[in-house]
């Protein structure tokens, strides 16, 4: 993937020095119904970075990401977007939900679907064809603009969401176990796409997952949750370089390293 | 499979040509007496008769007219409240036990009243179609917009989509199948509420028409008008029916 390359994809983990944070937690804790879902989680995003998050079930994650989106509030501490609170929903910041079946819209075409977010941000009509064009073929939907979500495999509709997500031109990517019904090489298909949009975006991308070589394979930073109530308790920097490859990157000695780290983690964790 | 389909058409075809010929065989035995039970080749004919006079025509023009108009009525009005009930679960906890208990309220038992409040007039009839037709249109589209997939609704928070656009590009469309259902179903009561308004207050129409029949015994002018009105029933829900096809596309394509 040799378009893959990117000054932003080189950033350390760290946010370089005196540079404010993109997002952050401040001692964010959530209680919804007497129960308590998250405890004084803290943590911070740089511009660019791309954030993995695992952890057992119930853990947390996904409501981690809905903070962020603004989908959900805190019932304590604070998440801020460029040092300011989240209040809501952010249309620079884009939401790609697992199940692609109910997120997307079954009575629009993959066109439709892609052009509603167009719609949203007010986007002329004359301008909407070619934009959804050039997203569809970026995503590898070429030619499948007339069909129906329902007509396509659902390796194909979860690109036609990352279209979706794309054309809000999003400087955020909130990404909720995109890939977790997909098959083995669909995913792995997905995850290198991914990854170069990011590269060629420079988006900065939150990413739930419960497939650790996934978080590893993927993220500059790799931060583990643990449950009841859900809190961070392990942050691991991957320095694995970039472009990365399904093979090689996988074979490599810090890869399998931090790949036994996490599963230690996890094992530590449902023990 | 194209075989089987085939098969079911035709044994579909001859049900439909058993019955005329077991009618005709009845009539033509003078089973039942022919001042009650023409036989399909009187009824046939007094149909053609009819509309070589002149007379039939603007009857089923009235009978259509009145249908089409009433029942325009009802979609519009039962799209719209059920749009403003549906919008909002409060709305829908508030608003329901109330429509559940006037649905079943039979459209011929609100006939007085509204010969009280409009006279027999073509206010009248297009009023008791528009209120019977109302229902399963108002019901299905609240119903519809219960039923709008959750995720759905974050989509169009994250896209910042506003109010009127979540209603009119995902909850509307969302609760499509829903409504055409209600709309099937309010045309059947438009037809039915059409026809017996016409009888009621004497406006020109089939109802009318068949009414008069039967009270001179022109036997095969009722029979002419009955068969029209099945006609105009099975046609307008085959057309409705065609209409649904289009629209709800998305459904029918493989899976």
């Amino acid at each position: 993937m040799p378009q893959a390359f990117a000054p932003e994809q080189t950033t350390t983990p760290s946010a370089p020095g005196g540079a404010a944070p993109l997002i952050a937690f401040h001692d964010v804790c959530l209680t919804i119904a007497g129960n308590e879902i998250l405890r004084d989680i803290s943590f911070e995003i740089s511009r660019g970075e791309f954030v993995c998050v695992v952890g057992p079930s119930g853990c947390g994650k996904t409501t981690t990401l809905r903070l962020i989106s603004g989908l959900m509030h805190p019932s304590s501490g604070q998440v801020t977007f460029e040092g300011r609170p989240v209040t809501g929903p952010r249309q620079d910041v884009a939401i790609m939900f697992q199940d692609y079946g109910r997120a997307l819209l079954p009575w629009r075409t993959a066109a439709g679907n892609v052009s509603l977010a167009l719609e949203s941000l007010g986007v002329p009509r004359s301008e909407r064809a070619d934009r959804i064009q050039d997203l569809l073929v970026k995503v590898g939907l070429k030619g499948q603009d007339k069909r129906f979500p329902n007509q396509l495999s659902g390796g194909m509709q979860q690109r036609l969401q990352i279209a979706r997500c794309l054309a809000q031109n999003p400087s955020v990517l909130l990404m909720d176990e995109p890939f977790g019904a997909l098959d083995a090489m669909t995913r792995q298909a997905l995850q290198d796409e991914v990854l170069s949009i990011v590269a060629a975006t420079g988006a900065t991308v939150f990413f739930v997952t419960h497939d650790l070589e996934e978080a590893v394979y993927l993220g500059d930073r790799v931060i583990g949750l643990l449950p009841h109530p859900g809190r961070v308790a392990k942050t691991v920097s991957v320095d694995l370089p970039r472009p990365r490859d399904q093979l090689s990157s996988r074979e490599t000695p810090q890869f399998l390293h931090l790949r036994r780290e996490l599963f230690d983690f996890i094992k530590e964790a449902e023990a | 499979m194209t075989g089987w389909r085939w098969f079911w058409r035709l044994a579909s075809f001859v049900v439909g040509v058993g019955f005329i010929y077991g009618w005709q065989m009845i009539a033509d035995a003078k089973l039942i007496s022919p001042v009650f039970l023409p036989g399909p080749d009187r009824a046939w004919a007094a149909l053609l008769r009819g509309f070589h006079s002149g007379i039939l025509e603007p009857k089923l023009v009235g009978t259509v007219q009145r249908m089409i108009i009433g029942w325009l009525l009802a979609s519009l009005l039962g799209i719209a409240l059920g749009t403003m009930i549906g919008v909002s679960p409060r709305a829908r906890k508030i608003f329901g036990p109330t429509l559940e208990f006037l649905r079943p309220l039979p459209s011929s038992a609100i006939i007085p009243l509204a010969i009280a409040l409009f006279g027999l007039s073509e206010g009248m009839v297009l009023g008791v179609i528009g209120f019977g037709a109302l229902w399963p249109m108002l019901l299905s589209t609240v119903h519809g917009f219960g039923a709008v997939e959750p995720r759905l609704y974050e989509v169009s928070r994250a896209l910042g989509m506003s109010k009127l656009s979540v209603i009119w590009k995902i909850a509307l469309p969302s609760s499509m199948p829903d409504i055409l259902a209600g709309m099937r179903l309010g045309l059947t009561v438009s037809l039915i509420l059409a026809v017996v308004g016409e009888m009621l207050t004497g406006r020109d129409g089939l109802g009318n028409w068949i009414l008069l029949a039967a009270r001179s015994f022109r036997a095969p002018d009722l029979y002419a008008g009955v068969i029209l009105l099945g006609l105009l029933g099975y046609v307008s829900a085959q057309a409705l029916a065609w209409v649904e096809s289009r629209l709800l596309r998305w459904r029918a394509v493989a899976r």
